[in-house]
Order: C-alpha cells, then sequence, then structure tokens
C-alpha cells in the first residue's frame, strides 16, 4: 500500500496499518527525526538568546549533560526506584480491587445502574487534593503515596472492567446460561477473557496515572523520588538537574504506554484483529 | 412522550439512590465522631457554607477556576488550531507523532517547582502550567479527530473545491467535535489537578492553598469543607461540558454515526458518553501508536 503520491494522501481505514510498511516507514522516521532536531534547535535557541531565563529554561546541552552525569549515581537510580516503587504498589492493589469489582458490577446491569452516579461523581474527583487531609491522618509515608495512587488508578481499572464485563455478547450470555455454568467459572473464563482488551485499556491509562500522582505526591510533600529531586534541584538553583529529572519521568510515561501496547497486542493476539479497529 | 419522561425519571432514580444511602450513611455515623481526623459531615457542610457566604472560600473559589477557565480556554484554542493544521497533513502528522506522545507521557505536575519557583506565586504561572497540561490532551485527540474523518467525506470536499476556511468550519472541525470533546474532557481533569497541586506548592490563595492553609493549622473541618469543595468543582465542570457537549452534538447521541457506535449500541449500551470518553481517549493512544 506505499500510496505515496505525494498529495497528502488520504488512505482508507485499513490502509493506515499496511502504509507504514516499506519505504514509507523510512522517510517517515527521518521526518520524526528532523521534527526532532527542529524542537532542539528551538530549544537552544530559546534559552541561548536568553528569551527565558536559564533558570526557568536551560539549554539541551546543559540538561543532556547534567542527565549523562546523574546517569551515574545511586541517587538518580534511587529516586527512580521510590517513584516506581510507589506508583507499583498503588496500581497492583488497584488491580486487585479493580477488575473484580468491576467485572461483578459490569455484569448485573442493576449494580452497575445504581453505582453509575457514585462513581461519576467519585471519579471526578481530584485526588491530589486529598493529600493535606491524608497528610493529616496518614502522615508523610511511602504508604500514604501508595495510597494515593491505589484511589487515582482503581477508578480508570474498576470503569474498563465494568465496561468490559457490559460488551459479552447476549449470546455467549445466553449459552452460559443454557449450559448452567457456574458463576466463578463463568466470571474466569468467559467475561475475564472478553472484558480484556477493555481492562488493558484500563490498565495502560492507570499505569500513565500511577506515575503522574506519585510524582505530583513526591513534589508537594518530603517523600522521596523523582518529584522531590525536581523540586529540591530546581531550589538549589540547579535547574538544569530539575529539567534532567522531568525528563526522566517523561521516559518513564512513553515506556509504560509502549510497554503496555507491546504487552495488549502480545495478551491478546487470540483474538480477531477485526474487532481492533 | 410520558413514558419517556417516566423511563428518565425512573433511571435517575435508580443511579440517585446509592450517593444518597451512602451521604445519608456518612451522616449518620460520623455525627457522634469524636475523632480529630474525621469531623461530622454536619459540621463539614457548616464549614463549606459559612466559608462560602461570609469567610475567604469564595475567594479562593473565583482565583482557581478563573485559572482553570483561562488555561483551559486558550489550550483548547491552541490545541484545536494545530491539532487541525497536524491532522490535516498526513505526513507532518506522521513526523509529529513520537514527539506529541512523549510530550503527553511527561507529567506536567513535574513541571510545577521549576515554573513556580522561576516565575513566582502570583496567577500567571499557574495559568501556564494549565495550560501545559491542558494542550496534550486536546491537541492528539484533535489530530487523531480530524485525522480520522471518513475519507470519503474528505475527498469529496476536496472534489467540490470547497475553500478551506469552509472546509474548517463545515467539514473537518465538526468531524472531529466528538474527539475534541473527549480531549477537552481530560484536560478539564487535569487542569483540576494542576490547579491543586500548583496552588499547595505555592500560592498566596486558591482553593489548593485554602487547604493546605487549613490542614498545617489543624483545623481539620476546613479542611475536609475545601476538599469537598474541590470535588464538587471538579465533578460541576465536567458536569458543564458534558451540557455543552450534548447542546453542541446532539445529533451524536441520537444517532450513531459509525458503525463502531452503532455495533456497541446493539450489544445493549446506551451511548453513554462518560464511558465513550475512555474508550476515545483509548482510540486516540491507538491511533497515536499506529502512526
Amino acid at each position: 500500500m506505499a500510496t505515496s503520491t505525494g498529495r497528502g494522501s488520504a488512505p482508507a481505514y485499513e490502509s493506515t496499518r499496511g502504509s507504514k510498511a516499506g519505504d514509507g516507514r523510512d522517510k517517515t522516521i527521518w521526518l520524526q527525526l528532523l521534527c526532532f532536531l527542529l524542537v532542539l534547535a528551538v530549544w537552544t535557541l530559546v534559552s541561548a538568546v536568553g528569551m527565558v531565563s536559564a533558570s526557568a529554561l536551560p539549554g539541551p546541552r546543559a540538561v543532556a549533560g547534567e542527565l549523562a552525569a546523574m546517569a551515574g549515581t545511586g541517587e538518580f537510580w534511587g529516586a527512580l526506584g521510590d517513584t516506581l516503587r510507589g506508583a507499583v504498589a498503588g496500581l497492583a492493589a488497584a488491580i486487585v480491587i479493580g477488575v473484580p469489582l468491576g467485572l461483578v458490577s459490569g455484569t448485573y446491569a442493576a449494580v452497575e445502574q445504581s453505582s453509575r452516579l457514585l462513581v461519576d461523581v467519585l471519579r471526578s474527583f481530584p485526588v491530589i487534593a486529598l493529600l493535606p487531609v491524608f497528610l493529616l491522618v496518614l502522615g508523610s509515608t511511602s504508604g500514604m503515596k501508595a495510597t494515593v495512587v491505589f484511589i487515582a488508578c482503581v477508578f480508570p481499572i474498576f470503569l474498563q472492567a465494568q465496561y468490559g464485563a457490559r460488551g459479552v455478547e447476549p449470546m455467549i450470555q445466553e449459552t452460559v446460561r443454557g449450559y448452567r455454568i457456574p458463576r466463578l467459572l463463568r466470571f474466569r473464563r468467559v467475561i475475564l477473557p472478553s472484558a480484556l482488551p477493555s481492562i488493558m485499556t484500563g490498565l495502560r491509562l492507570a499505569a500513565t496515572t500511577s506515575v503522574l500522582v506519585a510524582i505530583g505526591v513526591e513534589i508537594l510533600t518530603t517523600l522521596p523520588g523523582i518529584g522531590h529531586m525536581v523540586t529540591q534541584e530546581q531550589q538549589s538553583g540547579n535547574s538544569a538537574a530539575a529539567y534532567a529529572y522531568i525528563i526522566t519521568a517523561g521516559v518513564i510515561g512513553y515506556s509504560i504506554n509502549r510497554l503496555s501496547g507491546v504487552m495488549e497486542t502480545r495478551l491478546l493476539r487470540w483474538r480477531p484483529p477485526a474487532q481492533a479497529s | 412522550m410520558h413514558i419517556v419522561s417516566n423511563g428518565l425519571v425512573r433511571s435517575f432514580l435508580k443511579q440517585l439512590w446509592l450517593p444518597v444511602v451512602v451521604v445519608a450513611v456518612l451522616w449518620v455515623a460520623t455525627a457522634r465522631s469524636g475523632s480529630f481526623y474525621f469531623p461530622p459531615l454536619s459540621e463539614m457542610a457548616g464549614a463549606l457554607w459559612t466559608g462560602l457566604t461570609e469567610g475567604d472560600l469564595k475567594g479562593d473559589l473565583v482565583f482557581s477556576l478563573r485559572n482553570i477557565a483561562l488555561g483551559t480556554v486558550i489550550a483548547t484554542v491552541v490545541g484545536v488550531g494545530l491539532g487541525a493544521v497536524i491532522g490535516e497533513y498526513d505526513r507532518l502528522r506522521r513526523a509529529t507523532a513520537p514527539l506529541l506522545d512523549f510530550a503527553r507521557a511527561t507529567p506536567t505536575v513535574a513541571f510545577v517547582p521549576v515554573i513556580i519557583l522561576t516565575l513566582g506565586i502570583g496567577a500567571a504561572p499557574k495559568v501556564l502550567l494549565i495550560f501545559i497540561g491542558a494542550l496534550w490532551p486536546i491537541l492528539l485527540n484533535t489530530i487523531s479527530g480530524v485525522h480520522g474523518i471518513n475519507p470519503a467525506v474528505r475527498e469529496s470536499a476536496r472534489s467540490y473545491r470547497i475553500p478551506w476556511r469552509l472546509r474548517l468550519l463545515k467539514v473537518v472541525l465538526p468531524g472531529a467535535l466528538p474527539q475534541i470533546f473527549a480531549g477537552v474532557r481530560i484536560a478539564l481533569s487535569v487542569a483540576v489537578v494542576l490547579m491543586v497541586v500548583s496552588e499547595i506548592y505555592g500560592s498566596p490563595v486558591g482553593l489548593g492553598n485554602f487547604i493546605l492553609r487549613s490542614g498545617s493549622s489543624f483545623q481539620v473541618t476546613d479542611t475536609w469543607a475545601g476538599t469537598i469543595l474541590i470535588g464538587i468543582l471538579g465533578y460541576g465542570l465536567s458536569l458543564l461540558l458534558l451540557v455543552c457537549e450534548h447542546a453542541l452534538l446532539g445529533r451524536y447521541f441520537q444517532r450513531p454515526p459509525r458503525a463502531r457506535r452503532a455495533a456497541r449500541t446493539h450489544a445493549g449500551h446506551s451511548s453513554d458518553p462518560s464511558h465513550d470518553a475512555v474508550q476515545n481517549a483509548d482510540q486516540n493512544a491507538d491511533q497515536n501508536e499506529v502512526s
């Protein structure tokens, strides 16, 4: 499908996937590289001309230097580990609680309907606003960080599991009922697999959120982690290092997106691709 | 007609009873609460009311709301404008995709210390932060919305040589509007989070500052009241957006415009917009990965 006729070709839906094969892909990579270099150039220019003070936006070279220097220190990896530990602990708890609850509530329409408004209200609650209350009640501990992450992550997972469970085809539902398949088996073998694509979406959203919330908590408290390092470096006037940590956070978020994408295709390989688009 | 309204009322009641029960249970359970950390709910509500009517909570609310509104509106204008351009040109879209993905994946909260420590604790740095955070979801959703417009529509617009301005206003933007709305909804929740974080981090006023202030002076009731108010604010904003969405996009809710939606409604779901948002966000992520 190499329809690179040069006039902003509008490929049909199916061909978007195909068109990236072959030489079209090579060209795209060059374009992407060009774009990246362009951004770097603009960044350098802005910081060199002095449009923005160096403490607000240090040049890319300084940031890259800091990043390279930092990568060898234990402090950097310690901060990374602290952030990830909090994020993963909260996320794991959110999966353990959110998936079963979501599946059950998605299977029974009455439960779903009664809980909809409540979940909607709770979901739109900005979790980070609970921080002052949590600081009072739980204190500044890593358990508190994990709790905040948990609350932030449980809703996307819950909702996506619910959504997936609602999508089980009526025919399959009827078949399961007809054969009187035991409830537990039904959840494990029918509802969970068919909700899995949706759950994976929730997981991906939640994984990104978990890191974001963990960093947010670290910025506002004295808990160790990347967020704390950003604050500390910026306060001590080393904004290049602060930016290096911000970029690290970006790399984490980006890799989570990529990884969960890979995992998703891996786990859902059994599914007919027609479902995807 | 009668049946329709009856059904509506019933579904509303079905949704409403649980929140009412939860609030009632909390109200009763905490009524005699002697706990320092969990004061009675009635007292929180009272603190909220007095804070809003005579206290300084109103000023904090106005300050926070204004920052959110400003940041989100600027982000919407910039995001939709840029997104329409990037989405229209396939090559540009593919070239910028990894960069934009990376930018979106970077947690904006990490910029809070940098921006507030260098630009000060006033309103402008907060608007800037909210703008940065809100921009990415809107931009990426606009791109994928514009890109996802049916090629047949695109081709016929081109073959009739519809002038670009007309095409933008009558074809591209309306086609992308559902996705744009999904993006704005995500952006609004990001904006509220950034509002809270930036105000807790450094601000003389604002809701975030209110809960921090009252928390650190151990006025727990006020802290809870402020926290509840932020929750109401978050829900209120998303409700407001939903109303706008229904007003502007009524046609999308009446009739499924795409086969995908049709399949979903057949499977027995109402076109529930809140779930669509998550779904749309995912769709967006998927499309970005394909590119």
